[in-house]
């Protein structure tokens, strides 16, 4: 056992041996792990290694439109393209801040600002036309590129913007329909899926697939865009005549509910709703509860009426003043010992009046009617931020709660709510839950009509016809809302001149809100309009501030509308006896 | 223990023309040099696969291969020349050799000349955007001044003397000390394992051999514990034995590892396939964890063609070790092998989940030109060694 040379290595040989049969036995063990890895877990570790590697992403769906009754788009989504910058592909960012101003309207310094640097990818301008972009890639400027993006515009302004509401900066409806019908809107997200590697960078493989993205069904609304226009020019015009904090009015249809007009001042752009106040955001025909006043007379009426305990020409005899519960009540006017009819108080708008009407029922049955009129229930119109307004429950009266609640005040309603009062009345007493949303419509075309409105009937059409009768002696001689007349058509109504709850004290700070709610035409009545102006400086009575409001509102739509005039004259009540 | 060695009279009897008749090319280990070419070959496909996901984004993504394949020129032209080098004059000047080694060992200490990558401040900046690795050529300098120290006198003694042992540490321990402080615990690793293999072959007593290995056990032990370590380099010793709970970035390496030479199954993706390469999914796979490339792309076929062509390598280095014709022949090329063999069984091993992390390449495969130079040069050492065993054979018979 010696090798070949002329030395002789010993223990060197058999430690060599020892090495190659340590080598021999660690490659087999990588053998082993190889086969293990490759063959056994291969599959496993294949899995591993693609959940790895997939990626989705999520392909926004177009979102649908908003439409007024006829179909006029009130906000819709158009193609639009985010303007995107290389700065370190930009050599001269001055040079083509020059150039973009002008194309972008964004201020040459704002732009230098926006190229210079080094990153690798910048905004330049967000949400700009598709006719921009192709303005900006003809120049073929290095470094600037495009992403397509969708852009939210409401072609209308600011009309029925506390309606419609905006779409905020991720995408998601901020406010009114944008928000209460936003997954509907939205639509379902389509997906794809493809591979990329850890820095992000697509790997061009088979593995990629793409489910497309299904569009968001449009919102029709009830809304006529034309009266809609007419009743927010009249409340903007109110508010800065009057100087009022707000305003409100509603164009309500008495035998559908639907609501053709609904409007807030001050109002927004939803096109810069940044810019708005929240408190100019606010959709106040359904978010502000206030104390009806003397509009709420009419609940009063009817629920007495409706109860046999007197009809419109029962005789009240109305003192100067009246002690309840050591509480001592007057009327607005000062005056002896009247001799009035139900409809002489009713239309001389006598506090002392309605509460002597009022107590020849069950006190609990007021309470009970003004339920039933809907006072205290929203009326889930869809509209989000709704309030169902207050009022005390009959345990927690005290003993003025009864006689302040027979002449509107001491709970407090919506101007839809109040509206929808005098539209029940119109109704020959039947009550129809207001409604704004007309239908939605499927992204292939199908029309989904929101199922018929709730329908109660309240008050017997004979207590309707009566009180309706008692209306129009409001709008006539001797009434308070003589301005409220519409030539042609007969017209209905009640004014208001309540306490104002000011929010901050809670408490009557001398503010007052000064309203009218109205039906037209009286003898054949199609539509019920509601005018509210809280606070004004100048200016106080509802007949005075509201009824010439809703004068403006309702003769537009009674002519947009083609609704004939009235063919025959107003009855005409007594307001007196004796 | 029975050889698994050829025996003299065997050789005798069917001795084999080549070994009869000399001459440069036929006495060329032909096997050796076809088996490293190949694997090389591999390598540069493996590396261009690697690196164009890399490149691709931006620039040339034929660029990192360029340099690659200019690298692998230069090292083939280095190993050519090795296999020239004269037996006697190489003995004689490897004081020299190991001299100026040491020297440049320390230049990547010098500011503005030194690179520090991953951690290691072990590279020299050189011009053309290229660096070079110091320690590499140092693995050299050790193999071939140990073994002119152990030689010495073993041509009549049976084993080396104490001093002789003890001289030949000293040699290892300097640049396995600069080599530490530069934190490149991978070549020393490596440096260990070829110490005490050539130190095993020169024929020390067992005792020492055993107290060697104990030492240097108890010296990583040592080290760990008096936090002499970084913490990221005993995370990567440790992160192995538990890579599925471990969430640090040595645990990462490890399980991409495996999940892309899995994926790869017994055919692989293909060339220029592999989602997970291609995704560069797996970190430095064009040096350190290009066996994941082999592996997913080319496939258990691949993969096990490439151990081959490496298991040849190696086994070709074994056998000029053991047809030297003296100790000092024998005991360089038993330090090559050591050092081939630690660095692929570490480097696979670790690619393949079974060895802990540290940061060295794959002979002959991995990218990096000072590694690719020394690995090439040692080839050429080994057909110096044999050349001078064969025509000692041949003078002898």
């Amino acid at each position: 056992m010696s090798p070949r040379g002329d030395f002789t290595p010993g223990s060197s040989r058999k430690r060599g041996t020892a090495l190659l049969l340590a080598t021999a036995i660690v490659a087999s063990i990588f053998a082993t792990r190889l086969v293990d890895l490759q063959a056994v877990r291969g599959e496993a570790l294949a899995d591993a290694a693609l959940t790895q590697r997939l990626r989705t992403l999520e392909i926004p769906a177009y979102r649908g439109s908003i439409l007024d009754r006829s179909g006029q788009a009130l906000a819709v989504t158009v193609e639009a393209r985010d303007i995107t910058a290389d700065q370190t592909l930009i050599d001269d960012p001055a040079a083509l801040a020059v150039e973009l101003a002008p194309i972008l309207e964004v201020p040459q310094d704002v732009l230098a600002d926006r190229l210079s640097g080094d990153k690798r990818f910048m905004y330049v301008a967000k949400g700009v036309t598709p006719e921009t972009w192709d303005e900006i890639s003809a120049l073929q400027l290095p470094g600037i590129f495009s992403q397509e993006t969708a852009r939210r515009i409401y072609p209308a302004g600011d009309l029925a913007s506390h309606i419609v509401g905006f779409v905020n900066a991720n995408g998601v409806g901020g406010a009114g329909i944008e928000s209460s019908f936003d997954e509907l809107l939205t639509g379902t997200a389509g997906q794809q899926t493809y591979e990329r590697g850890p820095g992000g960078r697509v790997i061009p493989t088979q593995n990629q697939s793409s489910v497309a993205a299904v569009p968001g069904s449009d919102v029709q609304l009830t809304i006529d865009r034309d009266i809609q226009f007419v009743a927010q020019e009249a409340i903007d015009a109110v508010v800065r005549k009057s100087g009022a904090s707000s305003a409100t009015a509603v164009v309500m249809d008495v035998q559908t509910g639907e609501i053709l007009a609904m409007a807030t001042g001050p109002d927004f752009d939803p096109n810069r709703f940044t810019q708005a106040l929240p408190e100019e955001r606010r959709n106040r025909a359904i978010t502000d509860i206030f104390e009806p006043g003397s509009t709420g007379k009419v609940i009063t009426a009817a629920a007495v009426i409706n109860e046999g305990a007197v009809d419109a020409l029962t005789p009240i005899k109305v003192p100067g003043t009246l002690k309840r519960a050591g509480k001592r009540f007057n009327d607005y006017w000062k005056h002896g010992t009247l001799r009035l009819t139900m409809t002489g108080a009713f239309a001389k708008s006598s506090n002392i009046g309605m509460i002597l009407a009022a107590e020849k029922m069950p006190k609990i049955e007021l309470a009970r009617y003004m339920e039933r009129f809907g006072i205290n229930q929203k009326t889930d119109l869809g509209l989000p931020g709704e309030s169902a307004g207050l009022m005390l429950s009959r345990e927690n009266w005290s003993g003025t709660t009864f006689p302040t609640m027979a002449f509107g005040q001491g709970y407090s309603a919506t101007t839809v709510q109040m509206t929808n009062v005098f539209a029940t009345i119109a109704n020959g007493g039947v009550r129809v839950d207001p409604s704004i949303i007309e239908a939605t419509i499927d992204p292939d075309g199908t029309v989904h009509e929101q199922p018929a409105a709730e329908r109660d009937r309240v008050v017997s059409e004979d207590t309707a016809r009566q009180v309706m009768a008692m209306m129009e002696a409001v709008v006539g001689e001797g009434g308070t809302a003589p301005q409220a007349r519409i030539p042609g058509y007969r017209v209905a109504g009640k004014t208001g001149t309540a306490q104002f709850v000011d929010p901050d004290c809670r408490c009557y700070a001398g503010d007052v809100t000064a309203s009218f709610i109205g039906v037209a035409p009286a003898d054949a009545p199609r539509l019920a309009v509601g005018v509210f102006v809280h606070q004004p400086k100048r200016g106080r009575g509802g007949g005075e501030l509201a009824a010439p409001v809703f004068k403006e509102i309702t003769t537009h739509a009674l002519q947009a509308l083609q609704i004939p005039p009235s063919g025959k004259r107003a009855p005409r009540l007594s307001l007196t006896t004796g | 223990m029975t050889s698994v060695f050829p025996t003299k009279s065997s050789d005798a009897a069917v001795a084999p023309r080549r070994e009869r008749e000399g001459g440069y090319f036929r006495d060329l280990d032909w096997i050796l040099i076809i088996a490293a070419l190949g694997a090389s070959i591999m390598g540069s496909a493996l590396v261009w696969s690697a690196s164009r996901a890399d490149l691709a984004v931006e620039g040339d993504p034929q660029s990192y291969l360029k340099r690659h394949l200019i690298n692998l020129g230069v090292a083939l032209v280095l190993g050519v020349i090795a296999t020239r080098v004269n037996y006697r004059w190489l003995r004689a000047y490897t004081p020299i050799l190991y001299a100026a080694s040491m020297a440049l060992l320390l230049v990547p200490f010098v500011p503005g000349l030194g690179v520090t990558i991953a951690g290691a401040r072990a590279w020299i900046d050189v011009p053309l955007g290229l660096t070079i690795q110091p320690s590499e050529f140092a693995k050299i300098a050790v193999i071939l001044m140990m073994a002119a120290l152990l030689s010495e006198r073993r041509d009549i003694e049976d084993e080396p003397g104490a001093r002789d042992v003890i001289l030949s540490l000293l040699v290892a321990a300097i640049p396995t000390g600069i080599i530490l402080i530069q934190n490149d615990t991978g070549t020393v690793l490596i440096l260990g394992a070829v110490v005490i293999a050539v130190i095993a072959i020169a024929g020390v007593p067992t005792k020492w051999l055993v107290g060697l290995i104990g030492g240097a056990v108890l010296g990583i032990l040592a080290a760990v514990q008096l936090g002499l370590l970084q913490q990221y380099q005993v995370e990567r010793l440790t992160s192995f034995i538990n890579p599925d709970q471990d969430v640090g970035a040595s645990a990462y390496n490890a399980n991409q590892a495996r999940i892309a030479i899995g994926g790869g199954g017994l055919e692989g993706y293909g060339l220029f396939q592999g989602p997970q390469t291609q995704g560069n999914f797996v970190p430095v796979n064009e040096s350190d964890f290009i066996f994941t490339v082999v592996g997913e792309e080319l496939g258990f076929i691949g993969s096990a063609i490439l151990i081959v062509l490496l298991g040849t390598v190696l086994f070709r280095a074994v056998m000029t070790a053991w047809k030297a014709d003296d100790m000092y022949g024998r005991l360089v090329a038993s330090g090559i092998a050591a050092w081939f063999s630690f660095q692929m069984f570490e480097n696979i091993g670790m690619t393949l989940g079974i060895m802990p992390i540290t940061g060295i390449p794959l002979p002959f495969v991995s990218a990096g030109g000072t590694s690719l130079m020394a690995t090439w040069i040692a080839v050429g050492l080994l057909q110096t060694v044999r050349m001078h065993s064969l025509a000692a054979f041949r003078a002898q018979v």
